[in-house]
């Protein structure tokens, strides 16, 4: 059953450069995504290399100026220069989408595997629970939390992780259900295992896959809660460049009057959900041979 | 030869405006208005908000009001409104009004005497009328009794001579509530005498006010109704005024800059930028590290270039100044050559600057060891704006600070506890007065002296000032009181803001003073030209 | 079916209880309250004032006391008084509901009438450019921040009609009343739309593999007349799972939407209210979407039973 895994390496030829040519064949939008994804890692570890000016500086003189060679996506009502704002931005969102996507799949698929494998009143309770929180509304739920714990980028990804681990814990605890039945893990048991061991080691690993692609698909969605949380006042405070913040700003003032400032940073969101979209499909793909053609 | 032009142009002027009072006034239509938030309640009393004062004042009349035709608020332009004529006494402690016959409120009771004793007995906190809260209590800190003769006659007795009294009186925040109508109600729906009465208030969605037919200045007013859809997103609000959606904004919600965009697309457009009455200053907290340092603020003082505050929040369009609002639009801020005179706000920033690193060198820090600070503040465009330039500038002078952002929910408790070494505060004075600034903010242990500063010697100058009936001597003393506020570091103003208010030009009589957005909001003579 | 349905309902009792007491503990754990909200409104706080409010609103009284008043209010039909507008918050929850209600209707319409058939086209014509392209337009509506397309919409109205449209109170006609919302329904259901689309598309490709369309195909009947019989089919399953997902998290699209829109729904005022730390509001609100989801979610459940034989619950 380990075969789910290895269906993803399973390919012809040799050599990276093979590789990513068949790979490029078989998904060509996924490879699509990765691009996307890597220039804005890129981006985001090399910022303060990349950025040609201080995202945090502000200039009277350049006070809502148009894009220009200076200013290559122009500059905000304070001066500063978008671009670099943008680039430095960048590393807001990784921070903001790793950060809740890992918070909240570590929590969800610990809980998830705890309860389909211990089961009883625990799994009782934390099915519950996970319906209590998918029954309040996403956006409801992480505004009351960043507004309970004042808004910073630690609190914000703490704000989108939570309503991410009931999904997570689901999707895991019923993969873990189906998996329990399975014979090498019937077999694993035979063998004088502990159930303990035998979770860690036969049932864990293969619940992986499913999490992965569970992982990249919220990826986006992350961001994209960070984006409405900060339209809506809350979220990463400035003057951190955050994506979400600079577009809600400038939503609400400069719509007409520089329109530059609406623009960019949406694009940026967009562009990057895409990629993790992408990416997050050609990995469910190549992971989950029930999609496969 | 240029005289006989002027005079020429003056004929000009007066003939045309002769034509344009014999063009009758429209009756009719509905006004629409934009409005950008959910106003805490209909109580003007109990609010201190444009979101309460600007929908709700036309509900009202007050005892007096501001001569609508003067461009400027002041003393010695005072009209008649409920009260027909005042007078004061000999000593000049009491304040007589002899009041209209036959006024009648909204629910057809007739308005007396006993009305104007009962308002100002709760908002002078003698009697508890069910407030929820009194914002504006200091305002009365003068008046020490109200008296009733008849029901047409009513006078404010006064602890000292208070010639500014007239002038809260005027503001629209000074209306004569009804006797017989309980607290509660008036926050909800309610009762006055103004050309409008109380339709429907919707909470986040629109407020509605039609036209009293019985209102007593006879053929007023000309609108039919008057509606207010709150619109959070100000984007969408000007986008939907330059649609032809809206006929009217929220008083001062224009920035400059949009009011340069909305004129691009519709050049006909009247729009006029002018101060908002708000300020924004720092709360220094002096009881705390750092800044219990003398030499630390200074150099935080001197780190400050109030240009650049005004060229980037508003391209120039903010008044520099002390306390209070700046010629010419203010009456009482300091000329530009007194204003050269006082610390900080001198010309050259750069050689301010270098003081203050000297002032930090001094104390071992450089840009090597720079000084951690917070910078604390809502989290509310305005005060984060002004807060992140304000970091900007601190680095100037080896201070690195990090910004804390505060739900609105949170900021004031924090400032009464002191929990913060400095805070970008944004605040609103109702009148363009030294009694209500002076009170209000700086005297020992007034509701709204955030950061209790406390200076009993100048206080003594606060009622002097009060008590003056010269009003240009009584100027000149104000003058030197805010002079020794800055230099205190009591508040340190860092500008004075401005904001724009467009209409279209079928919107006819609308009246604006330059130096408050408080208190021209009646729109009994405002009639639509369509 | 009976027990089954029955046993959800006694579970939904459950969830919404827990709902109930998450509501109301997080709402507690949000610093400041309605007396800080008012003062702040007002510049300034005295201590006696704003006790005075506490002590009027029952906020001094211990949590227990203060969660069993609301509780045994519900159960009465009675929910409280808004804090802010002072006035009984069913008067200003109820007119809300249509409004929200006929937008997010006309979101999940839009959603439906385009997902279903560039699902069906994708599907058909998998991996030519048709295909990427139609993938690209699905990603994208999953990838797009959807204020961002609504303020983009706004200006491109704005750009080229020289007009825009936001929320009025009387729309004159039925047809005034549809053009208002449609722009803003579009905008919100886009993204929904994209993920009815990417289902259509994937369980059409499991159909089209099946052995009983090669069959049919073999049988003679032209391509279309299977691809539509199958198409309508198919298209079931993905709308209602997309109908399920989705509920919860439409709420979020609404709340911006209503934002950039101006329309005066449930979803904005939720936010409005918890700004000003109106508990009553809140709680009911937050009470009445968990009901709409939990019930939606029950349909849902009992739809897949009715349209998928194959699925059979119980224990």
């Amino acid at each position: 059953m380990s075969a789910r895994v290895d269906t993803a390496i399973e390919r012809p030829g040799n050599g990276v450069l093979h590789d990513i040519a068949y790979l490029a064949r078989r998904y060509p939008l996924g490879v699509g995504g990765a691009v996307i994804m890597l220039v804005f890692v890129f981006a985001a570890v090399f910022a303060d290399w990349v950025a040609p000016l201080d995202p945090f500086t502000t200039n009277p003189r350049a006070s809502l100026a148009p894009p220009s060679g200076v200013h290559l996506m122009g500059a905000d009502m304070m001066g500063r220069d978008v671009f670099s704002r943008m680039i430095h931005g960048a590393r807001i969102s990784l921070a903001v989408a790793l950060g809740a996507t890992f918070l909240g799949s570590g929590f969800g698929a610990a809980l998830g595997l705890a309860s389909g494998y211990v089961g009883g009143w625990f799994d009782l309770l934390v099915q519950r629970l996970a319906e209590v929180m998918q029954s309040l509304p996403l956006l409801v739920m992480a505004l009351v939390i960043t507004a309970s714990l004042g808004p910073s980028l630690p609190n914000t990804i703490i704000a989108i992780a939570i309503p991410l681990i009931p999904n997570v814990a689901r999707v895991i605890r019923s993969n873990v259900l189906s998996l329990r039945e399975m014979p090498f893990v019937e077999a694993a048991k035979a063998t004088g295992m502990s159930e303990w061991r035998v979770a860690i080691i036969h049932v864990m690993p293969n619940t992986l896959a499913p999490l992965i692609v569970l992982a990249t698909a919220q990826l986006g969605s992350t961001i994209l809660t960070e984006a409405s949380l900060s339209f809506l006042g809350l979220g990463v405070p400035e003057p951190w460049p955050s994506w979400g913040r600079m577009l809600s700003e400038s939503a609400a003032e400069y719509v007409r009057t520089a329109p530059w400032l609406v623009i960019f940073p949406g694009l940026a969101i967009s562009l990057v959900v895409f990629g993790t979209n992408l990416l997050g499909d050609a990995l469910r793909d190549a992971l989950d041979p029930r999609e496969r053609d | 030869m240029a005289f006989v032009a002027r005079l020429m142009l003056a004929c000009l002027l007066i003939l045309c405006a002769g034509l344009d009072a014999a063009r009758a006034q429209k009756q009719g239509g509905v006004l629409r208005v934009t409005h950008r938030d959910n106003p805490p309640s209909t109580s003007i009393h109990e609010e201190a908000t444009i979101s309460t004062d600007m929908p709700f004042m036309s509900v009202f009349n007050n005892l007096v009001v501001f001569d609508p035709d003067s461009k400027q608020n002041r003393l010695d332009a005072i009209v008649p409104d409920l009260a027909t004529s005042w007078k004061y006494s000999d000593d000049d402690r009491t304040l007589t009004f002899q009041l209209r016959d036959g006024v009648k409120w909204h629910d057809g009771k007739p308005f007396t005497s006993a009305d104007v004793k009962c308002t100002w007995d709760m908002v002078t906190g003698k009697v508890d009328g069910k407030m929820r809260k009194n914002p504006r209590k200091t305002w009365w800190f003068n008046v020490k009794e109200i008296t009733t003769n008849g029901p047409l006659e009513v006078a404010f007795h006064l602890n000292d001579p208070q010639p500014s009294l007239l002038v809260m009186l005027a503001g629209g925040f000074s209306p004569v509530y009804p006797c017989h109508v309980p607290a509660a109600q008036m926050r909800t729906h309610p009762i006055g005498t103004g050309p409008f009465k109380f339709v429907e208030f919707k909470q986040n969605e629109s407020i509605r006010l039609e036209r009293n037919p019985d209102y007593w200045k006879p053929g007023r007013p000309y609108l039919d109704a008057i509606e207010y859809d709150i619109i959070a997103n100000r984007s969408t609000a000007i986008l939907a005024l330059v649609a032809g959606k809206f006929d009217l904004t929220l008083t001062g919600e224009v920035t400059p800059e949009l009011v340069k965009d909305v004129k691009a697309q519709v050049p006909q457009m009247q729009c006029l930028v002018q101060p908002s009455n708000t300020q924004g200053n720092l709360l220094v907290n002096r009881e705390r590290p750092p800044f219990d340092n003398a030499r630390i603020r200074r150099a935080m003082a001197l780190a400050i270039d109030r240009k650049a505050f005004s060229d980037i929040l508003s391209r120039g369009v903010y008044n520099i100044g002390g306390a209070m609002l700046a010629p010419p639009e203010g009456i009482w801020g300091w000329s530009p050559e007194f204003m050269a005179t006082v610390p900080g706000y001198g010309a050259d920033v750069e050689k301010s600057r270098e003081e203050g690193r000297q002032i930090m060198r001094g104390l071992g820090y450089g840009p090597d060891k720079m000084l951690p600070l917070k910078v604390s503040t809502r989290n509310i465009a305005d005060y984060r704006d002004a807060a992140v330039i304000l970091i900007d500038h601190l680095k100037t002078v080896f201070i690195q600070a990090e910004l804390e952002t505060l739900d609105s929910a949170v900021w004031y408790a924090r400032l009464v506890r002191k929990d913060y070494s400095v805070g970008m505060n944004v605040q609103g004075t109702g009148i363009d007065d030294p009694d209500v600034m002076l009170f209000e903010n700086y005297l020992c242990g007034s509701e709204r002296n955030y950061t209790a500063y406390c200076n009993p010697e100048l206080e003594k100058l606060f009622h002097q000032q009060s008590m003056m009936k010269d009003q240009e001597a009584r100027r000149k003393l104000v003058w030197e009181i805010d002079r020794k506020l800055q230099e205190d570091g009591a508040r340190p103003v860092v500008y004075q803001s401005q904001g724009g208010t467009c209409w279209w030009p079928y919107v006819k009589g609308l009246k604006l003073a330059v130096n408050s957005i408080y208190n021209h909001w009646r729109f009994e003579d405002v009639w639509l030209d369509r | 079916m009976l027990s089954y349905i029955i046993r959800r309902l006694l579970l939904m009792i459950v969830t919404l209880f827990g709902v109930s007491v998450a509501i109301f503990l997080l709402l507690r754990i949000v610093p400041g309250n309605i007396a800080d909200i008012l003062f702040d409104s007002a510049g300034l706080i005295d201590p006696a004032e704003k006790q005075k409010i506490i002590v009027d609103l029952g906020l001094d009284k211990s949590l227990p006391v203060q969660y069993g008043q609301w509780i045994f209010g519900l159960f009465r039909g009675d929910l409280g008084y808004s804090y802010v507008s002072e006035k009984p918050v069913i008067d200003e929850i109820l007119p809300r509901i249509p409004i929200t209600a006929r937008l997010a209707g006309l979101a999940l319409l839009f959603a439906v009438c385009s997902g279903v058939p560039l699902g069906v086209i994708s599907a058909v014509r998998q991996n030519t450019w048709l295909d990427y392209g139609l993938r690209i337009l699905s990603l994208s509506g999953l990838s797009m921040p959807s204020f961002w397309l609504g303020l983009l919409i706004l200006m491109a109205f704005v750009h080229y009609f020289g007009t825009i449209p936001i929320y009025e109170r009387q729309p004159a006609t039925y047809w005034a009343w549809i053009q208002m919302l449609v722009i803003p329904a579009a905008a919100v259901g886009f993204r929904s739309s994209a993920l009815i689309m990417r289902l259509t598309r994937s369980s059409m490709l499991e159909v089209l593999r099946q052995d009983y369309v090669r069959t049919a195909r073999s049988k003679g009947l032209s391509e279309g007349a299977v691809t539509f019989d199958h198409a309508l089919r198919n298209a079931v399953l993905p709308v209602i799972t997309t109908i399920g997902v989705e509920t919860a998290f439409l709420m979020g699209g609404l709340i911006v939407t209503e934002t950039v829109f101006n329309i005066p729904g449930v979803a904005r005022f939720l936010v409005e209210a918890i700004r000003w730390r109106d508990y009553p509001m809140v709680q009911n609100l937050v009470m009445f979407i968990a009901l709409v989801v939990v019930v939606v979610n029950l349909i849902v459940d009992l739809a897949y039973m009715l349209v998928d034989p194959r699925i059979r619950y119980g224990q």
